[in-house]
């Protein structure tokens, strides 16, 4: 009895001491970022190396590197994961060697994707420091999390639906798109999230590719700072930036928030749509 | 089928990107001017890149960091227009040309509980080298010394070893830091530890309430006015560094952030000014 009620409190109380430091980190940039957030600086332009002024152009740059970085990433995590769970067997060569590699990558520090990025996007196909440069070195480091969750997804539908559907006559296309796409779709959803979560947070990969200037990029060819880079320079390298980092957090856990809750909200749209509902 | 459809799609999108890059190719009548190199002098390279476009309407600046190294073998390998470089060139680097727009000093730091107010050279050589590991043998606290160094490449450690006859490998550091904020930061947040950063960002910070002293050295207070008259014995030069003699619009960036006109810029970094 008293050993069961120990256990239970020691679990209560690791759990609450996890809650507890995510909860004091939350204040603490609430606390010092609150104050400074206003409209003007959503949308203003960084002034004295980011020290007055806002954060208007890093907020574009930074969802425009998101969308390259998504908009490159799905169609190819989407089509590596059916490859790997519809296409091949198991146990098969090609996909033991896919997954492999897929393993290596995912715990490949960011920064040598960075230093990867910098120097294939950047310097030999000519892109220079760019939000493409940056978009497409992040869709590269979110690859193998995309990929890995979209599989596990499409093999989490239950073999009857491949089943009846052959059975219908169905085509293996069109199972695919009526049928194991929509009901993988949660799965799907998380799995982009999770990559966006670490793309969003990442400054090592993005300082070489995408760059540093403040600028209000014209096109995708112009380098653009991502939140994480301008947070990192001005806590850092700007002597009396801590003010504006701490906005600028509280912006990009909002930015992270705001996503996700979209990405919630369209994976519930298509399952209501969709034939299958889980 | 489904083949055919991965690879329509793979044909779409390098399409895509390639006549992306087909516009962006025709429509260069924008100049652009790329600075890569020291973090120290990127913000205020940026911020002197901002007031040049408004005076010159077909520029943009690009400034991009990295360290001095980088900006250094940028301009060499012509990666960039101008280098940033916030040390002097060493001797293989002479074929490179340098122009000094500002001054900064490196001052050493101590958290402000500590009571040592003073550490003569050989005293600081002895704690770097961990000769001295103990705070009480140079009159201080019965506390280990938290040695605080940067990281290679960084023109700070340049400086400093230069100034102190080391060598890197002769360094026992406990603490590896990159940027001036987090030297501060590390020894502000630990009372036996000793760091060394640049004088107008410690200066500024000391003054914002953050718990560090500067340390004079030679006799001499680590202060931006000591480094602005010259006397202060550790300062360096923020340098723009070209491959060859700069043509165009290089050198009109150059001759605008040695001008006058930027001075005002150049205090807000905490830096020294040199044009008058």
């Amino acid at each position: 009895m008293i050993k069961n009620a120990l256990a239970s409190a020691l679990i209560w109380l690791i759990a609450m001491l996890i809650t507890g430091v995510f909860a004091w980190l939350l204040a603490d940039i609430i606390i010092h970022g609150l104050p400074h957030l206003s409209w003007s600086f959503l949308v203003e332009a960084p002034g004295n190396a980011g020290r007055s002024g806002g954060i208007g152009p890093v907020i574009i740059s930074t969802g425009l590197i998101l969308l390259v970085a998504v908009i490159t990433a799905v169609p190819f995590g989407l089509a590596t994961a059916v490859l790997l769970s519809e296409f091949t067997q198991r146990n098969s060569r090609l996909g033991r060697l896919v997954r492999g590699s897929l393993d290596v990558l995912s715990g490949v520090p960011s920064i040598v994707f960075g230093l990867f990025g910098n120097a294939f996007f950047c310097i030999y196909l000519g892109l220079g420091f760019s939000i493409l440069s940056g978009g497409l070195t992040l869709a590269c480091m979110i690859l193998p999390i995309l990929i890995r969750t979209a599989e596990e997804g499409l093999q989490a539908t239950p073999n009857d639906y491949r089943l009846a559907s052959a059975a219908l006559g169905m085509s293996r296309s069109a199972t695919l798109v009526h049928l194991l796409l929509p009901a993988a779709t949660p799965a799907l959803i998380a799995g982009l999230m999770l990559g966006l979560g670490r793309a969003v947070a990442e400054t090592a990969a993005l300082i070489f590719t995408s760059g540093y200037v403040d600028r209000m990029p014209d096109s995708l060819f112009d380098s653009g700072r991502a939140l994480s880079v301008h947070i990192y320079d001005l806590s850092m390298n700007v002597a009396g930036g801590d003010a504006n980092a701490y906005s600028s957090a509280l912006v990009l856990i909002l930015l992270l928030l705001f996503i996700n809750s979209i990405a919630l909200s369209l994976a519930n749209h298509w399952l209501h749509r969709s034939v299958v509902t889980v | 089928m489904k083949k055919l459809g991965i690879v329509v799609t793979l044909i779409v999108l390098t399409g895509a990107v390639w006549g992306l890059l087909r516009i962006q190719s025709n429509e260069t009548k924008i100049e652009k001017l790329v600075l890569t190199g020291s973090s120290t002098i990127a913000p205020l390279a940026a911020e002197i890149g901002k007031r040049f476009e408004s005076f010159h309407s077909n520029v943009r600046v690009d400034v991009q960091t990295g360290g001095s190294s980088r900006g250094i073998s940028d301009a060499r390998a012509g990666l960039a227009n101008i280098g940033m470089a916030s040390r002097g060139l060493k001797e293989d680097e002479k074929d490179l040309l340098n122009f000094t727009i500002a001054l900064d000093g490196v001052s050493i730091i101590l958290n402000k509980s500590n009571p040592v107010n003073a550490l003569d050279k050989q005293q600081i050589i002895d704690i770097y080298t961990g000769k001295i590991a103990n705070w009480k043998e140079v009159g201080g606290n019965d506390a280990a010394i938290t040695v605080v160094s940067k990281a290679e490449g960084r023109s700070t450690l340049e400086l400093f070893l230069h100034y102190f006859s080391l060598k890197n490998t002769d360094i026992k550091p406990q603490v590896i830091i990159g940027d001036n904020q987090q030297g501060i930061k590390t020894v502000a947040g630990n009372p036996d530890a000793i760091g060394y950063v640049s004088v107008g960002a410690a200066e500024y910070e000391a003054g914002q309430g953050a718990v560090i002293k500067l340390l004079p050295l030679a006799g001499i207070a680590a202060s931006v006015e000591n480094v602005r008259n010259r006397s202060f014995p550790l300062s360096r030069p923020l340098n723009l560094v070209t491959r060859g003699e700069p043509g165009g619009v290089a050198r009109q960036f150059i001759d605008f952030a040695s001008s006058p006109q930027v001075n005002d810029l150049i205090e807000a970094q905490f830096f020294v000014p040199v044009a008058h």
